[in-house]
């Protein structure tokens, strides 16, 4: 039963960050529709029915979501808590659960009426909907200023909504039009809406932030500060990406115009579902100035980062804390593993010893050589020159091995506990689930690089890879209790990917782009630099 | 395959590698700011007021207090519901000098637990 929980704890984080994509996709749909979509003639209604297909997907895809969460969430507290189910229903996630159920079934309602409709009684259910999100926020848990910062929470997820749900309706959209014309149109007023979104979404971000992180200090001191400092980096990414698109719409050649459109748009929607995720991280993090103490100071942060000459070998596998991890076996196997609150002056997490440590920066240092190799030979590879260097893409194989063997010691195959540990424990499933989609890049793009796949969809898979990558780099191992060694892995992960995000959309990009668009030229470049620099900060990886 | 189901493909798959990428993170959401008793502090009995304040509101109604004895056995404490919105407290009675422990167990807006446990040791007045 204890092991039946850790998955249900598991999986009730994962559905509430699909739930905040799927809501912010059926928001934004209907938000377009409502303010984008406006007109008659046969271009329109033909968008029209297909995008309110595509809201009553998104609405029934949140349905299932939520319906998950709430009984997973159910599940863990009738178990963990000794709670009676009619103690449950009247929680305030349940009843928030229950509000946005309600509006997710008035939309699928709504949306299968058909274009007859009045669209505007979507209206209340998207209320509602945002209104379901905002009752499990921070915003409506804090003591002071709650009702101004659940405005301000509702008007930052419904900009996002706007904005980056309404991008994907936006590519349906130029798809299917009849004309450039019409799609140029459509964009132009879709850019309007984008621009007032940004706005508010920045406006309403700061208000939050200063709420939340409350000083300059606790940006790079605690894990929340410094969460919040990359959802800003990811937000300029995304603005940059939007202004190449606003140049387009406003003095592109129309020819190609549209072509170009759609790719920054995809590779926008990339970024934000990452900004997202990130954000959905960051209501499971306590916001920064309810944690004044053991903050990390500018010194430790330069102490720490100050380049020093990488680790080359590795402590013996006997200097590790073997007892520790034969407690953690025996704890496993009563099912203990679970994550414990922290309490303050009280060691909520077990620190590392000097040799985890080493071992850690040991496997550290190897990867940014890897990686390092791996940038640079792809770069060697453009030049045309050397076409061994093609084959770049076997070096993740050995990345993913080493991986696998040396991540966890205290797991299967080098250490006490069993394979299974890997799904009870969040921290060694990323590893492996990260070891696996080396693989996963090494075998497509060696196929790739090497001309054995012809397919446009095969070739996607490395960009895609590489920004899911950053993605779980950006929602790694967040502590709960501000420990300053937390935040200082979280700071050296932190711009590993936001490096990650930038590389695998670019070489997207560079993918996708119609060949007419000069932005492919450094795109092509930029990607191997941005994986050079990876294995550089990598190289320079510390933990004391 | 057409251009549009393999950017919705791409897209979906994205998705769900990201959403399954997001359970790394640790559920935190009600932070212990302050107890009385402080943890491993020394407190005169028989009678001990207990008090703890989270960093947000919390459901005091679904929440739970528990006193480990010295001997291991348990008390379920009943939580006052005249405190403040981040707050639960209770009153420990007749507890006889000797290590203690108190298991608290909060449920947050968002439907989350946190739990933990604060040892104090009882003294004579």
């Amino acid at each position: 039963m204890a092991r039946l929980l850790q998955i249900f704890g598991f999986l009730s984080v994962v559905l509430r960050g699909a739930s905040l994509t799927f809501q912010s996709l059926t928001v934004g749909g209907v938000i377009f529709l409502l303010l984008v979509l406006r007109g008659s003639g046969r271009d329109f209604e033909h968008i029209k029915d297909s995008c309110l297909g595509w809201i009553r997907r998104f609405a029934l895809a949140l349905i299932a979501m939520q319906t998950s969460y709430l009984v997973a969430n159910a599940f863990i507290l009738m178990q963990s808590a000794e709670m009676g189910l009619a103690d449950i229903i009247g929680a305030n996630f349940v009843l928030a659960g229950a509000l946005g159920l309600g509006a997710c079934f008035a939309v699928v309602a709504l949306s299968s009426a058909g274009r007859a409709s009045s669209h505007r009684g979507f209206l209340l259910p998207v209320a509602a909907i945002i209104a379901s999100s905002v009752l499990t926020s921070h915003a409506m848990a804090r003591l002071e200023h709650r009702l101004p910062l659940v405005f301000v929470t509702a008007l930052h997820q419904l900009a996002t909504a706007a904005w980056l749900g309404g991008l994907p309706f936006l590519l349906i959209a130029v798809r299917r039009g009849s004309s450039p014309e019409f799609g140029r149109q459509l964009s132009a007023r879709f850019s309007r809406l984008a621009l007032m979104s940004v706005a508010v979404l920045a406006s309403a971000g700061l208000i939050l932030s200063f709420s939340y992180v409350g000083s300059l200090s606790a940006i790079y001191g605690t894990s929340y500060g410094a969460m919040v400092a990359t959802k800003a980096i990811l937000f300029g990414l995304l603005l940059f990406l939007g202004a190449l698109n606003f140049q387009l719409v406003r003095h592109g050649e129309t020819s190609f115009i549209l072509a170009s459109l759609k790719r920054f748009g995809e590779a926008e929607i990339g970024v934000g579902v990452t900004v997202i995720l990130a954000a959905a991280s960051l209501t499971s993090l306590p916001p920064a100035v309810d944690l004044p103490q053991d903050r990390v100071s500018g010194p430790e942060i330069y102490a720490r980062m100050t380049p020093r000459p990488p680790r080359l070998s590795s402590p013996a596998k006997k200097d590790l804390p073997e007892e520790v991890y034969a407690a953690q076996k025996r704890a496993f196997e009563m099912g203990s593993l679970s994550t414990e609150s922290f309490v303050p002056g009280q060691s909520g997490t077990r620190p590392n010893t000097p040799a985890e440590k080493a071992w850690s920066e040991y496997n550290h240092h190897w990867a940014g050589i890897i990686v390092l190799s791996v940038g640079f030979l792809a770069l060697l590879a453009q030049t045309g020159k050397s076409s061994w260097a093609r084959n770049w893409p076997l070096l993740f194989l050995g990345l993913s091995v080493f991986l696998f063997l040396r991540s966890d010691p205290e797991v299967w195959p080098l250490g006490p506990n069993s394979f299974w540990v890997t799904f009870a424990d969040p921290e060694v499933l990323l590893h492996r689930v990260f070891a696996a989609l080396v693989v996963a890049l090494a075998v497509f793009e060696w196929r790739v690089q090497t001309g054995r796949v012809a397919s446009a969809n095969i070739r996607l898979v490395f960009p895609m890879l590489i920004a899911a990558s950053g993605a779980l780099l950006l929602t790694h191992s967040h502590s709960l209790g501000n420990v300053k060694e937390e935040v200082l892995a979280e700071l050296s992960h932190i711009p590993l990917a936001i490096l990650a995000v930038m590389a695998g959309w670019s070489r997207w990009l560079e993918l996708r782009l119609p060949a007419e668009n000069q932005t492919r030229a450094w795109l092509t470049r930029l990607w191997p630099v941005c994986i050079s620099l990876i294995g550089i900060l990598l190289l320079n990886y510390r933990e004391m | 395959m057409s251009p549009g189901p393999r950017i919705r493909v791409v897209f979906l798959f994205f998705v769900a590698t990201a959403s399954l990428l997001l359970g790394a993170s640790t559920f935190a959401h009600a932070v212990l700011l302050e107890s009385s008793p402080a943890l491993k502090s020394s407190i005169p009995g028989p009678d001990v007021p207990l008090r703890l304040r989270f960093n947000v509101r919390i459901d005091a109604a679904r929440s739970r207090l528990t006193l480990v004895d010295p001997d291991g056995s348990l008390q379920t404490l009943e939580i006052s519901r005249k405190d403040p919105p981040n707050t639960i407290s209770a009153e420990a009675r007749g507890l006889l000098p000797g290590v203690y422990r108190l298991r608290w167990q909060v449920l947050a807006s968002d439907g989350h637990i946190t739990r933990g446990e604060i040892p104090f040791t009882v003294v004579k007045p």
